[in-house]
């Protein structure tokens, strides 16, 4: 994971981004991805060059989000603000660009809904 | 003789640490700053048992890694001062978060104690602690508080006070992590053995493999060949998890305090959402919460200003009346008039039109905060900051520029870096303060009605955008983004809301007042020698050719620096009357207000400038806003005079 640029940014109502976190479930997909109430296990944070100056990756592992790790999202601020986020009994808000550069894997859906 | 002693307290942000530090110290603290540093330093004393106890409230952090200064002082201060026991505090209930913060505590070997706060709120959350089980686990006194009912304090406080006469054995359990990590560990830990340092060698190891830069720094000044040995084998655990090792360590802890939180708790999810947990979902809704947000924000400015005009009206009136009084003492010669208009009417300026409103506003301020909802509010505001490069934390200084400016600059100092708060407070110097408000509304809402004041709003904030997108592309660095924890809604704690307001009273007089009263002196002096024409009539190219004011305007101009609002009286008071009307015409009356609005930071504002970025900051941005105001009034001037031309 080298290089300059992260990875596309993704848009949450991206229709194919949508059809694919429905279709392959089981990829890693950006949090941004995630549905309201929806719950994913984080697989990386990776900004590539972006955040190193100021440690996003670090901040963010320092509040509780590593590799493994549950997060729930609660809600996405409207106008493509940013996103609240549950983790570790926190309840955090992150901005939209951080949350595209955080990697989950979607929880399946359990009975309880 | 007295023993002294220091402890220090210690923890994450919105755990209730200063609650716990303002019910120990009482009114017998200091608010200042970390020597050098724009980071606030509570410090206070208290007598207990026969000891004289100093108490310093580190900064709310959730780690000890140097990305922040925040974490960088708490970490130094613990290691170079080593107070003689750091009062953990924890919120019971955000526990495994908290505890990452612990343990790292707990890996700098300083003497602790655990205040294990907010049990109420952990109680409606359903979670259930072993205090007992938290403690033997750890090796660390924990005692149960409720900081805001002041459960808990003072067996806090005894419980400290045995930690440091050694009456109890505390033996803090060690923290291993995973076998490949733990092997490295102990491996540098031994290379690191006979290396200088305040830190024990296993912290360094730890860090060395984290890849924390100061203590590299600091160790490859002893021994490069340790630090090459620790990179080494980062780059080991690295290969074998697949993350870098930064991330791999965190992890590695986090598992540890995620082991013993759910070691020590039971958790029942309660039936019902809880009150806290209703208002949170109704503030921050995708459409509810912005009428919401205006509404509270349109209450808190309208309850400042009507506290403000009454306080206001009533300090003027009783400090006026002393002036016949003060006169006949003083006798009307020139060093008479000089103390009375120069160093007593700045002083009363100031107690009369600064405090009456800076002092509800941060109480106003403070009990939103402390309830939780200004975390919300930045939520709610982070995508329309990031339209002018800033994120949603900015909101908050930004708003209380509309105040006063001046502890709108102090609280820039949330932004997480320089760029992001030279920036901040860039732009927060350009929101119309209440001083500039006056001027919009006494002089072009009056004679050229409110659609033309609320218009200079708008243009204002089309301005702030534009201005902050450009320092935005212009200032070296990379932007942050929002990474914000929204703490649950509580009632605020009035008596810590109540200090928080007065020492940040007591820090805007100090910042403040020796430069209204040493400006005021200084104008009323060239005022009594007969300066004053003649720097008017030195600025009046600027004024009358480029502007179109009259030359007058120019003395208004250098008023302005004193205080906004002054302008609008100086020009009564040059022109002897109050119907502007009758000698400014309307693009006079705009231009005027317009250069009023940007041309210049008020010189408290420029002190509180030189306190947060220093002298070069401060004469950046004071010049970069005289050039820029000159050149849009001018152009406004111009532009206006040829859209009224065409329709009259």
């Amino acid at each position: 994971m080298t290089g300059i640029q992260g990875y596309p940014m993704t848009r949450r109502n991206d229709p194919t981004m949508k059809r694919m976190s429905e279709r392959l479930g089981n990829y890693e997909i950006p949090l941004t991805a995630l549905k309201d109430g929806e719950a994913g296990i984080i697989m990386s944070i990776s900004g590539g060059g972006y955040g190193r100056r100021w440690g996003f990756e670090k901040r963010l592992a320092d509040l509780g989000l590593t590799p493994g790790t549950r997060i729930i999202v609660v809600k996405a601020a409207p106008f493509h603000g940013p996103i609240e986020v549950l983790v570790r009994g926190s309840r955090l808000a992150l901005g939209r660009g951080i949350s595209d550069r955080i990697l989950v894997k979607k929880e399946e859906r359990c009975g309880r809904g | 003789m007295r023993k002294r002693v220091t402890i220090a307290l210690a923890g994450n942000a919105n755990v209730g640490k200063s609650v716990i530090f303002n019910y120990l110290t009482g009114l017998h603290q200091h608010i200042g700053n970390w020597p050098g540093k724009t980071v606030e330093r509570a410090e206070g004393t208290l007598h207990f048992k026969g000891y004289t106890i100093d108490i310093i409230d580190l900064p709310g952090i959730y780690s000890f890694s140097t990305y922040s200064l925040e974490e960088t002082i708490a970490r130094r201060y613990i290691v170079t001062e080593k107070p003689d026991v750091v009062i953990n505090v924890i919120d019971a209930s955000i526990l495994e978060r908290n505890l990452f913060l612990t343990l790292q505590l707990m890996e700098l070997e300083t003497p602790m104690v655990i205040a294990l706060n907010q049990m109420d709120m952990a109680k409606k959350k359903g979670i259930e602690i072993d205090v007992k089980r938290l403690e033997d686990l750890l090796g660390i006194p924990v005692v149960p508080t409720i900081a805001i009912k002041g459960i808990g304090i003072f067996q806090l406080l005894e419980k400290a006070i045995e930690v440091i006469e050694r009456k109890v054995s505390v033996r803090p359990s060690e923290i291993r992590y995973g076998k490949e990590v733990e092997e490295r560990i102990i491996r540098l830990a031994e290379a690191l053995r006979n290396i200088h340092s305040p830190y024990p060698p296993r912290y360094l190891a730890i860090k060395l493999l984290e890849g924390d830069e100061e203590i590299e720094k600091e160790i490859s000044r002893e021994n490069p060949k340790v630090v090459a040995l620790a990179r080494r084998l980062a780059r080991e655990l690295e290969e074998i998890h697949g993350h870098d090792r930064s991330t791999i360590i965190t992890s590695e802890r986090y598992m540890v305090a995620s082991r013993i939180a759910n070691d020590v708790q039971k958790i029942t999810t309660p039936m019902k959402p809880s009150m806290g947990e209703l208002l949170h979902s109704i503030t921050t809704h995708r459409i509810l919460g912005y009428p919401i947000m205006i509404f509270s924000l349109f209450s808190m400015f309208y309850l400042t200003f009507t506290l403000g005009n009454l306080l206001s009206e009533i300090l003027s009136e009783y400090l006026y009346g002393l002036e016949p009084l003060l006169i006949s003492l003083l006798g009307k010669g020139i060093i008479e008039r000089l103390i009375w208009g120069g160093i007593i009417e700045g002083i009363i300026a100031g107690v009369t039109i600064a405090i009456p409103y800076i002092a509800p506003f941060y109480l106003i301020l403070y009990l939103l905060e402390d309830s939780g909802y200004i975390s919300r509010i930045a939520f709610l505001m982070d995508n329309i900051m990031h339209k002018m490069g800033l994120h949603g934390k900015a909101f908050i200084p930004l708003m209380l520029g509309y105040g006063c400016n001046v502890p709108a600059c102090l609280g820039c100092r949330i932004m997480e870096t320089t760029r992001e708060r030279i920036l901040a407070t860039f732009v927060t110097t350009l929101v119309p303060c209440a001083a500039r408000s006056v001027i919009i509304f006494g002089l072009v809402g009056r004679f050229l009605g409110i659609e033309w004041a609320l218009s200079l709003y708008i243009l204002n904030i089309t301005i702030i955008f534009v201005l902050g997108r450009l320092a935005f592309k212009i200032l070296p660095g990379e932007p942050t983004a929002l990474i914000m924890e929204m703490p649950d809604y509580r009632a605020p704690h009035l008596k810590t809301v109540l200090k928080q307001t007065w020492f940040r009273l007591l820090e805007f007089i100090k910042i403040a007042f020796p430069l209204i009263i040493a400006g005021s002196f200084m104008i009323k002096l060239a005022e009594l020698l007969g300066l004053l024409r003649v720097i008017a009539d030195f600025l009046s190219p600027v004024t009358t050719l480029w502007l179109g004011l009259p030359a007058i305007s120019g003395i208004m101009l250098i008023f302005g620096v004193l205080r906004k609002e002054l302008m609008l009286i100086m020009l009564a008071t040059a022109f002897g009357t109050t119907d502007f009307a009758s000698v400014l015409n309307p693009v006079q009356m705009l231009v005027f207000t317009i250069v009023a609005m940007f041309y210049i930071p008020c010189i408290a504002t420029i002190a509180a400038l030189v306190k947060e970025l220093g002298w070069k900051g401060a004469l950046i941005i004071t010049t970069v806003e005289i050039i820029f105001a000159i050149m849009l009034g001018g152009v406004t001037q111009r532009i206006l005079t040829l859209v009224f031309g065409l329709t009259k």
